[in-house]
């Protein structure tokens, strides 16, 4: 289980590919470049770096261990040769730097190639280091470790348009930090009530405005959405706007409220819509009106009926993630039985896919599937009760330029591609 | 009935769940505890409102129900809740911002919940015993259960006598993990009322699922 897949991020080229696992591993794919001797390798991802970023914890104080598991990885835009990105668990996040070395420096005067130190007496001569190629290593350090800033248990991290500064949020705070401080954080929200006895929300994600560096949103168990600029005041416990739905009243039932709980919340690349996603469905919200989402999508209105079942097995309790192709005209979020969902917000369309390696031939194109709510069951279609709730996919990420999307199944990642690219 | 049957099973159910989440790897888990006690609480109000129906019009309420709202609501959320003294005593100052803290220094809930040992071994025997925070701090088990004998050893109430098994349903050594753990919350708890739960003493006029539901939910308010 440690292989588990528990988060995937590409950069802002694209051309890198991050997943964070159970087991607190990253492992980074790159993008090949076109290639004259293989034509069809373009586009692929392989394996570029592998690193063991968080181990597991103790915490003496309080008797818990600490998960290694990475909840979300960030990348930081690319600012020279080295990449960089924020790896966090419940507790800690740490920012690594991804490098790459292909030379090696030979003929140094005080050492031998095999590095011992020469006896001095025989430098008879003084030369200029040579640098040779060498193959190709990727190495990742860890250049910052912040940490001991959180209570409960950290949900998001977003990295600010300015570059400089970042955020961290746990079920009750919200931290701000600066990149280069790894001592110090300031909190900017604080919802932890005075007496816990009335805590009756927790944060549930949060993330920086895409170009507005003073603006942050964050989620909570309530459904609501809350945006706060940090320009009006130092600790941003009130709200700039609060995004809510009310809610119908014809749909309410025993489970309402907890299927009600936005497990993501994401701007679109424009900064003009933010989606967020409950456990039934994704919502688009324009963020001029905190009335009402203006698009819903159902994701898989046939389980609710499921509710109680879904509750019995724990997967009501599931964090499924969202996200936004690169020029906004679609959102991505994943299901059970391996499906997951895209809705084309232009054409209204939406489209249910499944990865798994039966139905995902390399080159081969994915056969939408459908689910069978209810009434006679037609050919190809999958009955609500055959489906697979172990099958989950909870996390999905697009290319923030093409169409090449990519698809964590627990312990399985799928990369798909547009036959147009 | 079927709703009060299916209510308290998923009230059972929600118990379960939170009892082994504290077993979890990376300790309790805040919103999934506030999100199972909302599922208590719902449930709870169904089989409330559904035995109300059921009842006949001149019955009054058992009066069991009048310690529980003043119980259930102020502790409801300690079930979500890391640690906090239940009772009058004013809370610890909390430890300062994470700006203000000395490098690694931690934030804990444990400071705020674990005055001097002596001050706490009395608080132990309070709804904040070892079931709910022995994800927040570390296990008194022996202790608690060290007083538990001490102070319930004679009184083994009659109350808290094994509940039918339609009410134990599919947990009965839960069911009694939970009277013996608890049993001295009922007895002692600085907090709860004066007098022992009216439910407790009317035994011919309350049926054994009550109790068995009280005790279910001052277990649940102790997570």
């Amino acid at each position: 289980t440690a292989d588990i897949i528990s988060t995937v991020e590409f950069n802002y080229s694209g051309d890198l590919l991050a997943t964070g696992d159970k087991g607190g591993r990253v492992v980074i794919f790159q993008r090949e470049q076109e290639n004259k001797i293989r034509p069809h390798s373009r586009g692929e991802y392989n394996v570029y770096s592998t690193f063991q970023s968080h181990e597991p914890e103790f915490d003496y104080l309080k008797s818990l261990e600490i998960e290694e598991k990475i909840n979300k990885i960030r990348w930081l835009p690319q600012q020279n040769a080295a990449h960089f990105l924020l790896s966090t668990n419940d507790k800690t996040i740490k920012l690594w730097k991804i490098s790459e070395r292909d030379k090696r420096a030979e003929g140094y005067n005080l050492k031998d190639e095999d590095g011992r130190l020469r006896d001095p007496f025989r430098i008879t001569a003084l030369r200029v280091p040579i640098l040779k190629p060498m193959d190709l290593m990727v190495e990742a350090s860890p250049r910052r470790i912040f940490a001991n800033a959180h209570t409960y248990h950290i949900n998001s991290i977003s990295v600010n348009s300015d570059h400089e500064t970042y955020l961290s949020a746990d079920d009750l705070r919200i931290n701000l930090w600066h990149l280069e401080i790894t001592d110090r954080s300031f909190n900017i929200v604080d919802i932890k009530p005075a007496n816990m006895e009335e805590l009756t929300e927790v944060i549930t994600a949060a993330e920086f405005h895409p170009h507005q560096c003073n603006v942050l949103v964050y989620s909570s168990s309530k459904g609501t959405i809350r945006l706060c600029d940090m320009r009006s005041s130092a600790l941003c416990d009130r709200h700039s706007k609060f995004f809510e739905e009310p809610e119908d009243p014809s749909s309410r039932s025993f489970f309402s409220e907890i299927i009600s709980s936005i497990s993501d919340v994401k701007f679109s690349h424009s900064g003009r819509y933010m989606m967020t996603r409950d456990y039934l469905s994704v919502k688009v919200w324009d963020l001029n009106m905190e009335s009402r989402p203006v698009e819903t999508h159902q994701v898989h209105e046939y389980l609710r009926s499921k509710l109680c079942s879904l509750y019995e097995n724990d997967c009501i309790f599931d964090k499924f993630e969202c996200c936004w192709n690169g020029s906004d005209s679609a959102v991505m979020t994943g299901s059970y039985n391996n499906f997951f969902r895209m809705f084309d917000r232009s054409t209204r369309r939406d489209v249910t896919l499944e990865a798994s390696r039966e139905s995902s031939k390399p080159r081969a194109s994915l056969k939408p599937r459908k689910v069978c709510a209810g009434g006679k069951r037609k050919k190809d279609e999958i009955s609500v009760d055959s489906l697979d709730f172990n099958k989950k996919i909870l996390h999905t990420a697009w290319h923030p330029v093409d169409n090449v999307i990519a698809v964590a199944a627990t312990n399985n990642l799928y990369i798909f591609q547009d036959k147009a690219n | 009935m079927e709703v009060q049957k299916e209510a308290q099973r998923i009230m059972t159910l929600s118990v379960w769940k939170m009892y082994h989440s504290r077993m979890q790897r990376g300790g309790l888990r805040l919103h999934r505890s506030l999100q199972l006690s909302l599922v208590m609480r719902s449930a709870r109000e169904l089989y409330l409102s559904a035995k109300v129906e059921a009842q006949e019009p001149e019955v009054p309420l058992p009066p069991s129900e009048s310690p529980d709202p003043r119980l259930h609501p102020r502790r409801e959320a300690e079930t979500a809740a890391e640690a906090a003294p239940p009772d009058g005593e004013q809370p610890s100052p909390e430890p300062m911002d994470t700006q203000e803290e000395a490098p690694g220094a931690e934030e804990t809930p444990g400071r705020v919940a674990r005055p001097p040992a002596k001050v706490s071994r009395k608080r132990r025997s309070s709804s904040l015993s070892d079931g709910g925070d022995a994800g927040l701090v570390p296990s008194k088990k022996a202790r608690l259960e060290e007083e538990e004998e001490k102070e319930a050893s004679s009184e083994v109430p009659d109350r808290l006598q094994p509940p039918p098994t339609q009410a134990e349903g599919a947990f009965p050594n839960l069911a009694r993990v939970l009277q013996r753990r608890f049993s001295g919350l009922l007895n002692c708890s600085p907090a709860a009322p004066p007098t022992p739960p009216p439910a407790c003493e009317a035994v011919p006029a309350c049926r054994p699922a009550d109790s068995m539901l009280n005790v279910l939910v001052r277990a649940v308010v102790a997570f």
